[in-house]
């Protein structure tokens, strides 16, 4: 064949990352935002309950919450890590290495920081 | 008679800020405040372990107009990314071929966007009908 | 025919010449012009009254040969399908297609672009091999419409000039021959897909793509680059974790 095996690149394990967080977001995103940006914190249409310690408390502690939890902050960290890495490239900020720190390095420092938070909250 | 001398011109390096770039670049950056919105969470994550006093000085900062105004903006960005994300989905899914003919791309964000709307409206339908 | 041309616009023609010119300069042509007339007109009026000196591709002169592509008011475009009176009053910008080397004048190197396509292994290989006497090896319309569109590449080059990545790294891979590796990948009596990812699985593969998408958008043919690279995205990201349980030769 004429051409030369090229090195595989790692970039799928990220790429699917970035994919699973934007899809996640493309379609929860403006929910989550209207939910907890505006209607819980000034009391539209939920009562002002809603975000009391006790019910924060009892959502984080389900099982079902910490997987949502888990999967929002994570994945929205790893899609924004994949979309800053290739525009700092394009913008030709920091090193390659310096690149992938402040980008995929914060968002695995995220998630595995977001899955000890969860579990240090208990059940 | 004539001589090869090929003239390599240079790449400008602020492409991505020049036409008809401008675009891929807001496109990215409207995703990259995706995290910011998730770092707003994460720091809710922390209050929550911390204790009520500190869950409560968090849902204040929340109430706050600082935090309304992020939120907008954070808003109008997600929306953004919610346009540009299901015009690309066509170009990045597999052919979609129904009854021998290719499914038109603008019927693919047609159907994704509609999907999106749903489920962002359930997730805040639910939210309100749910019983706190 | 009959149209008189008497109406005027000025042509802004990158020049360069190797031997003479250290870098290369703008001049301005002013072009009699009818409504009919295609800016390769326009050049081919400066060539024959002008400057007989003038350079540049062109063969058909009526977007199937993908020769005349050029920068057209900094867009990629092919010179025999942008008509003059579109660009009116001017001046109009023509300079060689971005991103490559330029030869002389609008003419550009396209070693690499060949090259390129000659990597993807851009002819079919069939998945069952059979004598000439079993028959042709049938399809179905839907079969076709998998990879019909990646076939109408004229290989003009215009989605390389269009391509920012491609500027920034000549090593990528590119927009066309990832609609060609595609437009035989997508065909079911192929059989070569395994060998075709192996050549494009890299950082100047698939991955050198940030789907900026531009590509997609300058094609004269509909032929959708941008859908070629990001599927492959796909395949390659599934060959990434699956690559353990199929059983290949890994040399």
């Amino acid at each position: 064949m004429p051409h030369a095996p090229e090195k595989r690149s790692n970039a799928p394990i990220f790429w699917l990352l970035f994919g699973a967080g934007g899809t996640l977001s493309a379609l929860f995103g403006v929910g989550l935002i209207l939910v907890t940006g505006f209607l819980a914190p000034q009391g539209i249409g939920i009562g002002p309950d809603a975000l009391s310690y006790e019910n924060a408390l009892a959502f984080t502690q389900n099982w079902l919450g910490k997987a949502a939890i888990w999967a929002v902050i994570s994945l929205f960290f790893w899609h924004a890590a994949e979309r800053l890495y290739l525009t700092l490239k394009d913008m030709h900020v920091f090193s390659d290495l310096g690149r992938r720190l402040l980008t995929y390095g914060v968002a695995a420092v995220v998630t595995v920081a977001t899955a000890g938070l969860l579990l240090a909250i208990g059940f | 008679m004539s001589e090869r001398r090929p003239y390599v011109r240079p790449m400008p390096r602020d492409w991505w800020a020049r036409w008809p770039f401008r675009h891929y670049t807001v496109r990215e950056l409207s995703g990259v405040t995706i995290a910011i919105y998730a770092a707003v969470l994460l720091s809710g994550l922390v209050a929550l372990l911390q204790g009520p006093a500190a869950w409560d000085a968090w849902r204040g900062w929340l109430a706050s107009p600082a935090s309304l105004v992020l939120h907008g903006a954070l808003l109008i960005a997600m929306l953004w990314h919610v346009r540009t994300w299901f015009q690309i989905l066509p170009k990045t899914m597999p052919k979609l071929i129904l009854g021998g003919t290719p499914v038109p791309q603008r019927t693919i964000t047609l159907i994704g966007t509609s999907v999106a709307v749903i489920c962002s409206s359930a997730l805040v339908a639910f939210v309100l009908w749910r019983p706190f | 025919m009959t149209e008189r041309a008497d109406k005027t616009i000025e042509l802004r023609v990158l020049r360069y010449n190797p031997v003479t010119d250290e870098k290369p300069h703008h001049q301005s042509f002013t072009v009699p012009y009818t409504s009919d007339m295609s800016v390769l007109q326009g050049l081919q009026w400066i060539k024959d009254t002008i400057d007989g000196s003038l350079t540049y591709r062109w063969s058909c002169r009526m977007a199937i040969c993908g020769s005349c592509g050029m920068m057209i008011n900094a867009e990629p475009k092919l010179a025999c399908h942008t008509l003059l009176r579109d660009l009116a009053p001017g001046p109009v910008t023509v300079e060689p297609l971005n991103h490559f080397p330029i030869e002389r004048d609008l003419v550009v190197t396209v070693d690499d672009f060949v090259k390129k396509i000659e990597s993807v292994t851009p002819w079919l290989i069939p998945k069952h091999p059979k004598p000439v006497s079993e028959g042709p090896y049938n399809q179905t319309p839907a079969q076709m419409a998998a990879y019909e569109n990646f076939s109408a590449c004229i290989n003009c080059m215009l989605c390389y000039a269009a391509c920012p990545q491609y500027g920034e790294n000549p090593k990528f891979i590119g927009p066309a021959a990832m609609a060609i590796l595609q437009r035989y990948d997508g065909d079911s009596r192929d059989g070569g897909s395994a060998l075709r990812i192996d050549a494009v699985h890299g950082e100047d593969g698939v991955w050198g793509c940030t789907a900026v998408g531009a590509c997609s958008d300058v094609c004269p043919k509909a032929v959708d680059p941008m859908h070629a690279v990001n599927q492959n995205k796909m395949n390659t990201a599934l060959d990434y974790f699956l690559r353990f349980l199929k059983k290949r030769d890994t040399k």
